[in-house]
């Protein structure tokens, strides 16, 4: 970049005229003489009030904020397209019950099918296929641009569907200049693979407001403005329909004659107000930077992901722990700097051969010592059966989560009344490291009149939740209940199981449940066998009225 | 130090003596008297044998897993394999705190990793080490466990888990193993009680320090009947 544009450069009258254009796309390349650009002298940055009344006058012209727009046209097709499609391509929102056309293709509008016919009409009009539009997978693409525009400013928003906006002033210095910034960030784009093959050519803008960028960018416009005065002019061509505002507002506009956004600025600002709202003066007081217009940051999610190739194949449990060992430490460090935990963390060890083995831990609380992950991965890595030895060992750790610190007890857990449920999710996660998630599992009581659904198995409940006080029952209930009620074979209408059994209480009628077709109607009884063991048994009230055995009172 | 001091140490018994342990209370009145210290130990590990499952062996521990379950610092309970599901209205009827019980099967456990060539017996195998880990980690006041097979190694190995994480560790086997040695702390042998009109049975103290060796009667006021 020339070093002249780093310098202070003294104000000129600002030009009218379209800057100099370059023959692809709204940004100029390197080569190019800006004419306008007015940015912050490189060195010595000015202490206190600049001398002399040019150096005043040329901060005061500077813009505060430069925003790059970059625009995919036709995103809705894009991200649909396929290589091998010859026949005409239309893009019907699915959830628009009219049905009507969001994008078509050049073939199709070659043929006479524009945005907004119902599907009806389009198909009418050509033989044309339709396809549901994929809001996923064209929030992907430009999480994907997004992404490569994040390496050069930390502010990027993506302004849905088919904008991203940039702020970019305070990278300027680091890039070489505006320019150089402008060409490179569109090479990186250009460079980019999955865009380039899905042919996805975003357009450029560059505007001292967000609004002004993403709007030009939308119209397809060129526009390369840094000086705020020459905003307005450079706007005035431009249609009303890059504004995306409500189609009957814009219809109304239209029905008054106004058709771009120069007649529109020439309204009186009270009678806009009062006919339209406050909201979209507000739009066009952000469009020319009278108003303030703050855009939320992107935040990348961030993962952990590490990897290590083996130079010998191991199959050893041991010795792959020993592997992970520096990448678990790794993975420590990572979260220990952010202060944050994970719930979930994939192992997965790639093969000669066989498809890579994954091997998944979960954990019930954010978790971030290395320690514990060891210990967790040796109890999963003893059950693990792999198909053939580990080349690559390769760690994923799942979405970070808050996590407070919490400090060690001087005692001994259960000493002095040390509160020790602290211990209770690692000891569940421990087992179930080695048991599996279906092997634990804690019990609460139903508000049920049948046996068996009187209770029923519950996630184990970690937090110190006050305990609910005991419910006095008024008929006696088993302590064990069998899994399923036992047939018991019956002489002379009397039951039998180790000898003959003596009834000593009953019978307690259950009848519930005909609503649900699990109809139980049922006389309980509690009864004592030879051996002194005391059954609850019961007898059908239907059918051949059979005894069961369903309790024992241990 | 002197002597005297030496022995009052809770780690050292000596025949005849009582131990000085700390001690929760059984809940029955006779058995507290019977028992060293006056009822269950905190931490250690108890054997409890049956001729068979189901003549009370529960009841027995219904009043200490209730108190344990109410603590204010809330320790948890966890059954190992238990041979049937702990119904939970009647522990609640019984004043057991519901949100405190973890159960632990691990015999599905062990049927998904039948591919992996493992060798038979491994959910015992399993069963114990859940038994230690629970009584090792601290979280739990109180392990139950049902293990048919288990080595005098392995008892030896629960009773040290135990006291390392001051749990009481109950083991439920048959009777059959009563003349066998083991390294548990107290070892209960529970009969049924035949007469007709009484529910209750009768603790036997196979091995205590320093308990009564009388057969103690005992009766479920808070059974059925």
């Amino acid at each position: 970049m020339h070093p002249r544009s780093y310098r202070l450069k003294f104000p000129e009258p600002a030009p009218s005229g379209p800057v100099p254009s370059q023959p692809d796309d709204g940004l100029p390349g390197s080569s190019a003489t800006p004419s306008v650009l007015r940015v912050r002298p490189a060195s010595p940055p000015p202490k206190g009030p600049p001398e002399g009344p040019t150096g005043q006058a040329a901060l005061k012209l500077e813009p505060r904020e430069l925003w790059v727009a970059a625009h995919l046209p036709q995103l809705a097709l894009l991200a649909l397209r396929r290589a091998d499609d010859t026949r005409p391509l239309v893009v019907v929102d699915s959830d628009d019950h009219n049905q009507r056309v969001v994008d078509a293709d050049a073939q199709a509008q070659a043929a006479g099918v524009r945005p907004g016919m119902t599907l009806a009409a389009a198909l009418a009009t050509a033989p044309c296929e339709p396809r549901a539009r994929d809001v996923l997978r064209e929030r992907e693409l430009m999480q994907r641009l997004a992404a490569l525009a994040a390496t050069f400013t930390p502010q990027v928003s993506i302004e849905p569907p088919d904008g991203l906006l940039l702020e970019i002033k305070p990278s300027i210095m680091l890039f070489g200049g505006l320019r150089e910034l402008c060409r490179r960030l569109r090479d990186a784009c250009r460079a980019d693979a999955v865009l380039t093959q899905i042919g996805a050519a975003p357009h450029f803008t560059l505007a001292p407001t967000a609004l002004a960028a993403l709007l030009a960018a939308r119209a397809g416009a060129r526009c390369f403005i840094t000086d705020p005065a020459v905003l307005p002019a450079r706007l005035k061509p431009l249609p009303l329909v890059v504004l995306r505002w409500p189609t009957e507002q814009v219809a109304r506009l239209a029905a008054m004659g106004v058709r771009t956004l120069g007649e529109l600025m020439r309204l009186p600002r009270a009678g806009f107000a009062r006919r339209f709202g406050p909201g979209l003066l507000a739009d066009l007081d952000r469009l020319l930077g009278k108003r303030a217009d703050p855009r939320a940051r992107l935040t990348p999610r961030e993962r952990y992901r590490g990897a290590r190739d083996l130079d010998h194949e191991i199959e050893d449990h041991e010795r792959i722990l020993q592997v992970l060992e520096p990448l678990l430490a790794e993975l420590e460090q990572f979260l220990r700097v952010r202060q944050r935990g994970i719930t979930a963390l994939q192992c997965r060890f790639h093969h000669y051969r066989a498809a890579p083995t994954h091997c998944t831990l979960r954990l019930a609380a954010p978790e971030a010592s290395a320690e514990r992950f060891m210990r967790l991965l040796r109890e999963r890595l003893a059950t693990l059966v792999l198909p053939e030895p580990v080349r690559r060992c390769e760690l994923r750790a799942g979405a970070l989560r808050p996590m407070s610190l919490a400090s060690r007890a001087l005692w001994s857990p259960g000493e002095h009344g040390h509160a020790s449920t602290g211990e209770m999710p690692s000891l569940i996660e421990h087992l179930r490291a080695r048991l599996g998630a279906q092997a634990l599992y804690g019990i609460r009581r139903v508000a049920e009149h049948r046996p068996e659904r009187a209770w029923s198995v519950a996630e184990p409940a970690i937090d110190d939740t006050p305990v609910n006080p005991p419910v006095p029952g008024a008929m006696p209930r088993p302590a064990w209940l069998l899994a399923a009620p036992q047939p018991l074979p019956a002489s002379r209408g009397r039951p039998r199981h180790h000898g003959r059994l003596e009834l000593l209480r009953g019978p307690e009628r259950i009848e519930s449940g005909w609503w649900d077709c699990n109809d139980v109607q049922r006389d309980y009884y509690v009864a004592k066998d030879d051996t002194g063991a005391l059954l609850w048994i019961y007898r059908e009230c239907r059918g051949e009225r059979r005894w069961f055995l369903h309790g024992i009172f241990a | 130090m002197q002597l005297q001091e030496l022995l009052a140490h809770p780690s050292v018994w000596r025949g005849r003596s009582r131990a000085a342990v700390e001690t929760l209370s059984t809940g029955f009145a006779a058995l507290d008297a019977g028992l060293p210290g006056g009822g269950w130990p905190r931490h250690g590990l108890v054997e409890v044998l049956t001729p068979q499952p189901g003549i009370g062996e529960l009841y027995l521990l219904l009043p200490v897993l209730a108190s344990l379950s109410r603590a204010a610092p809330g320790r948890w309970c966890t059954w190992v394999s238990p041979p049937h599901e702990p119904y939970a209205p009647a522990l609640e009827s019984h004043g057991v705190a519901l949100d405190r019980m973890l159960v632990v099967r691990t015999h599905s456990a062990a049927a998904a990793a039948k591919t992996s060539q493992r060798r038979r017996g491994d959910g015992v195998h399993m069963d114990i080490w859940a038994h230690e880990q629970a009584l090792r980690s601290g979280a739990c006041g109180m392990v139950l466990a049902w293990l048919p097979r288990v080595s005098p190694r392995a008892i030896r190995r629960l009773q040290l888990a135990a006291e390392q994480g001051r749990a009481l560790g109950v083991l439920f086997r048959s009777q059959q193993f009563a003349h066998l040695a083991s390294p548990a702390m107290l070892r209960v042998a529970l009969e049924p009680v035949k007469e007709p009109g009484r529910h209750g049975a009768r603790v036997t103290l196979l091995k205590s320090r320093g308990g009564s060796r009388a057969p103690i009667d005992l009766t479920w006021t808070a059974a059925a009947a």
